[in-house]
């Protein structure tokens, strides 16, 4: 069923163009010299990267400053120094709702479910320029709002199905597991149409059924010219998924490639044994 | 004769800042490792100096018997110490409770607020609104009048004794001393600086930032050189002329309040106590992982809040004469404007804060003129005007 | 004074200082901004509509005005008039949402807890200014040439004695008619606690307004109890005072109010809103701009906070600067709290029982140099009633309202459809 639940570009939900199919040669990302410091601490000390369509995994050992990167690039830090673009829009420095209305959404390590909110309404608020966002289209509520209400809720409905989170829509959101929390949080990014999701540790603590699912669905949306950055500790979750790997360390790109070549990577298997598991 | 200008209303504004840095130093405790943004933090100051006029002038409050007075710096003390005890009261009957909910930080906020509401109406409750005064010792008052003339400065003391302006002493510094004054204290200050900055390597803890040792030699050389080398007066043909009032009130503000904070620092720097607090301060949970009593942490911060709020609420009601129900609460604005501007998390930051938002009240008032209603709304525009620029204060959140 | 008088003017005010607490929820129960400034709006909103409508060079007064806009419309009658007051009231609501939109783009940024403290910080200065300065507003003698609104008509007469008591007579029937209803209703609903509490209440308090004045007074009492909106002293053939026409109003500004409100929270807007008091890196990670939410929540409940002062002043009839401490603030989030944090209702509930028992407490005989001893221990009681709340019961009387958005022909509702 997974192929009929792929989220549709709805007119007047969607920011953004539909998702760039075919630009295959352009990489999405492009990450310049990106430093980050915390009070004389270096996170990350220029990194350099371009992102491609696909999927892509990022992996390192614990503190390489992944999640840091993540923060960096979606603008909930300011990076010192070191430039973003994705596509050809230079994002740097910029705040982050402008960054997700350019296409480019996150998860949260830790899911930030909204508590009090309904499974429901979590999943409702994700879809971007909706007219009911704004005090006058929620005011006067045209056909329009009706129309576009009704969109999103059954495109919420169809995501929450998937997930199998769809018994728990009218539950406050508090309430999950958190694994089902995981769900949430992928399914409400996924709402926003983005270009790319960048995934923090989306599938830890996600059942093995779940996670092949999750990761079948990513691969499904792959094909509709979605990206995913994802970090993951499951080297082997990794290999067997991603398109391409980045690996981390020390809040420096150590290297990137296909996985087979990263997998015999020398530097690699030094940073994972010479630094905390993984 | 000359008055009063923009040096006086520096040392007022010093003075003003001390009362608020008493305040600011258990306010920021409480803040940063209680993390309850305090709102009856006023209303405390207020409960510290009513229970030190309980013992030094109990006639005044109505439904107490006239029991006599106990002098002013023994009822202090009681004073302190009854309010510590009141701390361990709020902590263990009210926020140690919220604490254990998960009370997140918009419900400290309203419960001190509701705290706030009681404190200040059970004074008014027992003692209704009049104002009363301490009973203590008079102060006199010495004016400074400092002359700048062709051949250097003199200094002209003079008190009121018995309705006469009496002249009290006269003497002055010529040019060449108060240069070298000025050099030997910068080269005073800049040793001392020196000295310790070499000492300090990553892993030392200073208990006191070099950088604040050099300019504290820096005032002690130029007091010490004030006080002791008292030359011939330099005529009184003055080419600028200002005075400034001071008595023993003031000093001892100043003096107890950087005791104070010094002690506070001590503890908090030095003891096992202090780092559990400290660490705590950092992260709560991650405290309790490594065996912190997060309980008995939270018990010591409140009390010694207490403490230091009943402290600053004695020093007001001494150096304001008189004492209401609403002086604490006056003070939580400038208060909390000392602490977000220091930055939180350090004693030191708490009063250097206190200290700018004295010294912007006192001499801004100075500054423009009928602006004297308008002394918090400075602190505050400033505090604001700070926030803009950095919104996690002066010193940082860190 | 008749007890219908005495409802009639608590009443007023529980319907005035509701309007003030709607605002306030849209703010903090909705928002999650800690708003300690809430009384300044109130304040503003006063003031503004009171100089926007009161005649220029009003003896007693040297401050800015009046513009008397009433009387510019008031060629056209006394709805003209009614429509000069009404636009006061609206500059003097776009006048609290502009000065919030001052105190909003630097503090909003901040922590929530800055917030808290620069806002009470705003607030006393603003308070401050209006006080010291005679120039603006007559300084800390206020004003006391406030506009009436529709003065002229009341008391309103329909014709003969009869005529009035009939139509004015029936109009309270309906009223409590449709209490009666509404209170059944709830009582159905409410699981045995609640039945309970309303099944002992509503009896006493009938007790209280129908049989203990017939008992001391006689059916003349009965009747004007009764009969609430017929004052038979008002005028030589009876009808509608001026004081009903007040309630009526305050009550109908609180109906638009709380319309307002709840058409904006049960909205995509007010799912945002919502999501930036639960959390707001979300909404942010999710591409919306909650520092805009934040600015229009806050001018919009700075705005009804304007339209409550602005009732206010008609109510009371003079406005100084002391009417609008800090403690005013305080006491609406009390209320707030107390019925229900982000429940409208509950807003009105909890400010209902807060000033009933505040109001209620002046029938206590103190003598009256213990008088600060029964303001002080109301207050007291007030700091211990919301500290119990919050722990004892966080979500107030009623809990978070819930949400709906409601959608015409298809069955696609999320939540409840009880709003």
């Amino acid at each position: 069923m997974s192929e009929q639940n792929t989220p549709t570009p709805t007119p007047g939900v969607t920011p953004t163009d539909s998702p760039k199919i075919g630009d295959d040669g352009d990489p999405i990302l492009r990450i310049e010299g990106i430093t980050k410091q915390f009070g004389g601490i270096t996170a990350l000390d220029g990194v350099d990267l371009t992102v491609d369509p696909g999927i892509t995994g990022l992996i390192g050992p614990n503190g390489a400053g992944k999640t840091t990167l993540f923060n960096c690039l979606t603008g909930f830090h300011k990076p010192d120094d070191g430039r973003v673009h994705l596509y050809e829009t230079d994002i740097t420095g910029k705040e982050p709702p402008a960054i997700a209305q350019q296409g480019m959404v996150r998860t949260f390590q830790i899911p930030r479910e909204l508590a009090d909110m309904t499974v429901f309404e979590n999943l409702l608020l994700a879809p971007m320029n909706q007219h009911g966002e704004r005090l006058r289209g929620a005011w006067i509520r045209g056909d329009q709002f009706v129309e576009e209400e009704q969109v999103i809720r059954d495109r919420a409905r169809e995501i929450a199905v998937f997930f199998e989170i769809d018994h728990l829509l009218d539950e406050p959101a508090g309430s999950l597991s958190g694994g089902q929390r995981k769900l949430l949080e992928i399914a409400r990014a996924l709402l926003t149409d983005p270009d790319i999701v960048l995934l923090d540790e989306p599938l830890a603590g996600v059942n093995p059924t779940l996670e092949q699912k999750i990761l079948g669905r990513i691969e499904a949306l792959v094909e509709d010219g979605y990206s995913f950055l994802l970090i993951e500790h499951d080297i082997d979750l990794i290999m067997d998924n991603c398109e391409r790997v980045v690996v981390m360390h020390q809040g420096a790109v150590l290297t990137t490639g296909a996985p087979e070549a990263v997998q015999s990577d020398e530097r690699v298997i030094e940073a994972y044994l010479g630094g905390d598991d993984v | 004769m000359v008055s009063a200008g923009l040096l006086d209303a520096t040392v007022q504004g010093l003075i003003t800042g001390a009362v608020i840095a008493g305040g600011a130093l258990g306010l920021s405790l409480i803040y940063d490792i209680a993390e309850v943004p305090n709102f009856a933090h006023g209303d405390m100051i207020t409960i510290g100096a009513y229970l030190a006029l309980v013992f030094n002038n109990p006639g005044e409050i109505p439904f107490l018997p006239d029991f006599g007075s106990v002098p002013f710096v023994l009822a202090a003390i009681i004073g302190v110490v009854l309010a510590g005890v009141l701390g361990a009261v709020y902590e263990l009957a009210i926020f140690r409770k919220f604490r254990d909910n998960d009370a997140d930080l918009i419900t400290m906020v309203i419960v001190s607020l509701g705290l706030a509401l009681v404190l200040r109406n059970a004074v008014l409750f027992l003692v209704g609104s009049k104002n009363i005064q301490y009973q203590t010792p008079r102060v006199i008052t010495t004016n400074f009048d400092f002359l700048v003339t062709q051949t250097g400065l003199t200094v002209i003391t003079t008190q009121r004794q018995a309705g006469e302006l009496v002249t009290t002493g006269e003497w002055g510094y010529p040019w060449w001393l108060i240069v070298a004054g000025i050099l030997a204290a910068v080269a005073v200050g800049y040793a001392v600086f020196a000295l310790y900055r070499e000492e300090e390597d990553f892993t030392t803890v200073s208990l006191i930032p070099p950088k604040i040792l050099g300019a504290a030699g820096s005032i002690g050389t130029v007091l010490l050189l004030g006080v002791f080398a008292r030359l011939d007066p330099q005529g009184t043909d003055y080419i600028l002329g200002t005075q400034i009032g001071l008595n023993v009130k003031h000093i001892t503000i100043l003096a107890v309040v950087i005791v104070a904070m010094f002690i506070l620092n001590v503890i908090l720097k030095t003891t096992k106590l202090g780092r559990a607090m400290r660490a705590t301060a950092d992260n709560m949970a991650l405290a309790e992982v490594r065996g912190v009593d997060a309980d008995r942490v939270q018990l010591v911060v409140w009390v010694v809040a207490a403490m230091l709020a009943a402290l600053a609420g004695i020093l007001t009601g001494w150096f304001a004469t008189n004492l209401t129900p609403n002086m604490g609460f006056a003070l939580l604005l400038p208060i909390f404007a000392a602490v977000i501007l220091g930055g939180i998390s350090s004693p030191y930051g708490a009063v250097a804060g206190a200290l700018i938002i004295g010294l912007s009240m006192d001499v801004g008032v100075y500054l423009i003129p009928g602006s004297s209603t308008y002394r918090v709304a400075i602190a505050f525009v400033i505090l604001i005007g700070v926030l803009l620029v950095k919104p996690e204060g002066i010193w940082g959140d860190v | 004074m008749a007890v219908a008088d005495f409802i009639i003017s608590l009443l007023t005010f529980i319907a005035i200082y509701s309007l003030f607490g709607i605002g306030l929820n849209l703010k903090f129960g909705f928002t999650g901004l800690i708003d300690f400034g809430h009384v300044a709006y109130f304040m503003i909103g006063a003031y503004v509509t009171v100089v926007l409508t009161m005649p220029a060079g009003a003896a007693g007064y040297s401050g800015i005005g009046g513009f008397a806009l009433p009387e510019l419309f008031g060629v056209l009658g006394p709805i003209g008039s009614l429509f000069g007051w009404l636009l006061g009231v609206l500059g003097g609501m776009i006048a609290a949402a502009l000065v919030s939109l001052a105190v909003g783009v630097p503090t909003l940024r901040l922590r929530e807890d800055y917030l808290a403290i620069t806002a009470l910080g705003i607030a006393t200065i603003l308070t401050t200014v209006v006080n010291d300065e005679e120039w603006l507003f007559n300084g800390p003698f206020g004003i006391n040439t406030v506009h009436a609104p529709l003065r002229d008509v009341f008391p309103l007469s329909l014709g003969s004695f009869t005529l009035n008591m009939a139509v004015f007579g029936i109009l309270s029937l309906a009223a409590f008619g449709l209490t009666g209803y509404w209170l059944a209703r709830a009582f159905r609903r409410q699981g045995r606690r609640g039945k309970l509490v309303l099944g002992v209440l509503v009896p006493l308090v009938a007790v209280w307004y129908f049989v203990l004045p017939t008992l001391s007074d006689g059916m003349v009492e009965l009747t004007r109890n009764t009969l609430w909106l017929f004052d038979p002293t008002a005028g030589p053939k009876g009808g509608m005072d001026y004081d009903r026409f007040v309630l009526l109003l305050s009550v109908a500004a609180l109906g638009g109010g709380y319309w307002l409100v709840e058409r904006t929270i049960n909205s995509p807007y007010g799912r945002v809103l919502r999501a930036i008091r639960e959390d707001e890196d979300v909404p942010r990670a999710l591409g919306k701009e909650t520092f805009q939410y934040k600015l229009q929540a806050l001018m919009l409940g700075s705005a009804l906070a304007g339209a409550a002062g602005a009732l206010w002043a008609i109510n009371i009839g003079f406005i100084a600067p002391d009417q609008f401490a800090a403690t005013i603030t305080f006491y609406a989030f009390t209320a707030v709290i107390v019925g229900g944090t982000a429940n409208n209702k509950g807003v009105i509930l909890g400010t209902a029982f807060f000033w009933g028992i505040r109001n209620g407490t002046r029938f206590i005989d103190v003598p009256s140099q213990y008088s600060i001893q029964l303001a002080a221990s109301r207050l007291m009681l007030i700091g211990v009633v919301l500290i119990l709340i919050l722990y004892y019961r966080p979500e107030g009387l009623l809990g978070e309202q819930d949400y709906d958005i409601p959608l015409p022909s298809r069955d696609s509702s999320g939540g409840t459809d009880d709003v």
